[in-house]
């Protein structure tokens, strides 16, 4: 199936948005695959982000484009196609952490967490030492700050933008911000 | 870079009137390691245009999706009975879960020879 892949870059390489979605909309699997390949590191900074690197965020990576293949026809083209694509990866990943907090409170699941979150090792011992902290940050935080915070250091997103994927009242975005700071203070201290 | 530095680095990155393009300018080296596994778009297609695995998949969805809601019922069923045993009967004994706790043995032992 690594066809897909290798076939994108040459074909739709430097295609326009819209005509992407035309194209997947037609029936081209490689219009699709070419969206895949330009907005998958987005989607993995969100998803791996909130959830840790585990098995789960593969998944929940892979059902995002899967939502979009079938919700692409109703696409109104009203936003932007990364902020329609975000909105999908933030909805599905709150979603996976409301499921695996009632899972465990049911069937408390201790030795997961710490494991989830293993960013892969990166080549410097300066990047390891920022990567161990933004992750150990992230895990700490409460996960309506995490997504906050994801958005803004990860995906480098403006409040007004990170309100629009949200739906939030820009108001509510300031004061999580703040609130998150607060928490990743406190947080940061203690490490 | 050192820890105190990134620690204030992650801090200020929250500041409502921050800097975007210089956080994202910042964090770049940090938000590249964040990448889903080599054979991403090959799943994702086996997903969409397998028919072999999908019905797999979507098996698996609906048990992790119905197991602990059957078992919350189950559990709740047996709390509730015992609860109803214990007002009922008055006790938890082995006997008066099992509904024997008002026949003495000897009464067991002619209804099991007599049959009534």
């Amino acid at each position: 199936m690594s066809i897909f892949y290798g076939m994108t870059k040459g074909r739709y390489g430097d295609a326009d948005e819209s005509d992407l979605i035309k194209a997947v909309i037609d029936g081209d699997k490689i219009a699709f695959g070419e969206i895949i390949s330009r907005y998958r590191k987005m989607v993995a900074r969100t998803v791996k982000g909130m959830l840790g690197d585990s098995v789960f965020a593969e998944d929940i990576g892979q059902e995002v484009f899967i939502k979009l293949f079938y919700s692409l026809a109703d696409f109104r083209g009203e936003s932007k196609l990364s902020t329609y694509i975000q909105k999908i990866a933030v909805n599905l990943t709150l979603n996976e952490i409301k499921r695996k907090k009632r899972f465990s409170s049911m069937f408390s699941q201790t030795g997961d967490e710490i494991k989830e979150y293993d960013i892969p090792v990166s080549d410097t011992e300066e990047m390891n030492e920022a990567k161990e902290l933004v992750n150990k940050a992230l895990k700490a935080l409460n996960p309506k700050f995490r997504i906050i915070v994801t958005m803004r250091m990860l995906q480098g997103y403006s409040t007004k933008e990170t309100a629009e994927i949200l739906n939030l009242p820009l108001g509510t975005v300031l004061s999580r911000l703040s609130r998150a700071q607060e928490q990743l203070r406190s947080i940061l201290d203690k490490l | 870079m050192k820890i105190s530095e990134i620690n204030k680095l992650i801090i200020s990155s929250l500041d409502s009137d921050a800097d975007i393009t210089k956080i994202k300018k910042e964090f770049e080296p940090v938000s590249r390691l964040f990448d889903f596994s080599g054979n991403f778009e090959d799943r994702i297609f086996d997903k969409l245009f397998s028919q072999k695995i999908t019905p797999q998949i979507e098996f698996g969805r609906i048990i992790s999706w119905a197991f602990p809601r059957i078992a919350l019922t189950g559990v709740a069923a047996i709390i509730l009975l015992l609860i109803s045993i214990f007002l009922m009967e008055g006790s938890f004994s082995f006997n008066t879960i099992l509904g024997l706790n008002e026949s003495y043995d000897e009464n067991l032992i002619i209804s099991m020879l007599t049959g009534n």
